[in-house]
């Protein structure tokens, strides 16, 4: 089942990558479920990982618990839209 | 132009910009990092605000910028103080971004403008998760915990914070009692006075500028000082 509310998280998580790490809408815009994110994107530092999650609370008005980050749900852009999707529909 | 202005702890570098006479501006730049990745914007934004003939200082805080003192021996009340010692010493207008709204919304001025303010939790939240994100990829694993218990400065996102300064950020929250006008970026939903477009600069490593940005919020920025007069 999709939830209705799918593709707005999709353009909002496709919208903080741009703002966030500095990415063309037209590079964000060719993400795909199986795109690599963390480990595959250079402007995806440490730095950066924060920045995603704190932009994607703040848009979503979600909490993102520090116990609920780790290498999965940052690997994958799908991997990323589908935790945040989750956590927004809850 | 390079000044410099005193305060009880001692002396410390400022940039000065625009005219010598009529409204003054002194901006509190955001903390940490995100102080180095909006430079060359606040600078853009300040060379902007003085051709509105708006002057304005751009102070370095007590263990930032060109500071002599080590960020490990700051406090949350120096960075206060130090603000409030050019505040004082003239009318002014008090401008912060991000976290400097943390210092400049608590000290004396005629107005207070905010772009992006944001509570002293959410600066220490970032530092952390950022800690985090490094940890995780060296396999060690930070505790935010860790701050609340006595010990030498942390680590965090390339500054080593004294963690009594991190538990006065904490909980501090920015002063937003009128005359204070807060501006945010469209997309950003708390609550604000007036949204204008842009992307969040302190996010990116590679934070570069935005001149078109800085132009709005000079021209909005103005206008606010000289509906609030001298």
């Amino acid at each position: 089942m999709i939830p209705e509310q799918k593709p707005e998280i999709d353009a909002t998580v496709r919208a903080v990558l741009c703002d966030v790490l500095g990415l063309s809408a037209e590079r964000a815009a060719a993400f795909d479920a199986s795109t690599p994110l963390f480990g595959a994107l250079p402007e995806l530092d440490s730095m950066a990982v924060a920045g995603v999650l704190t932009e994607l609370e703040d848009r979503l008005g979600i909490v993102i618990e520090d116990d609920e980050v780790d290498g999965d749900m940052l690997e994958t852009f799908g991997a990323l839209t589908n935790f945040v999707t989750a956590k927004a529909i809850m | 132009m390079i000044g410099y202005y005193d305060w009880a702890g001692g002396r410390e570098a400022m940039l000065r910009f625009g005219p010598e006479d009529g409204p003054v501006v002194v901006l509190a730049p955001p903390l940490f990092e995100e102080a180095n990745r909006t430079r060359a914007f606040t600078v853009a934004l300040l060379r902007a605000l003085a051709s509105h003939g708006v002057a304005s200082m751009l102070p370095d805080l007590p263990g930032t910028g060109e500071s002599l003192k080590p960020l490990e021996e700051i406090s949350a009340t120096d960075w206060v103080e130090a603000f409030a010692s050019i505040t004082l010493s003239r009318p002014c207008h008090v401008a912060a971004l991000r976290g400097g709204c943390l210092i400049g919304g608590n000290v004396p001025a005629l107005s207070r403008w905010f772009f992006a303010p944001v509570s002293g939790e959410a600066v220490v939240r970032d530092l952390t998760r950022a800690r985090q994100a490094a940890d995780r990829e060296t396999g060690t694993s930070f505790d935010a915990a860790e701050i609340d218990r006595e010990g030498a400065p942390i680590e965090l996102a390339g500054n080593a914070i004294p963690r009594a300064l991190l538990r006065a950020l904490r909980a501090t929250e920015a002063d937003m009692a009128p005359p204070c006008r807060v501006v945010r970026l469209e997309g950003d939903p708390a609550s604000a006075d007036h949204y204008v477009p842009g992307a969040p600069l302190w996010r990116r490593a590679e934070a570069g500028n935005d001149p078109a940005l800085a132009q709005t919020l000079a021209a909005d920025l103005a206008g606010w000082v000289r509906r609030c007069g001298n």
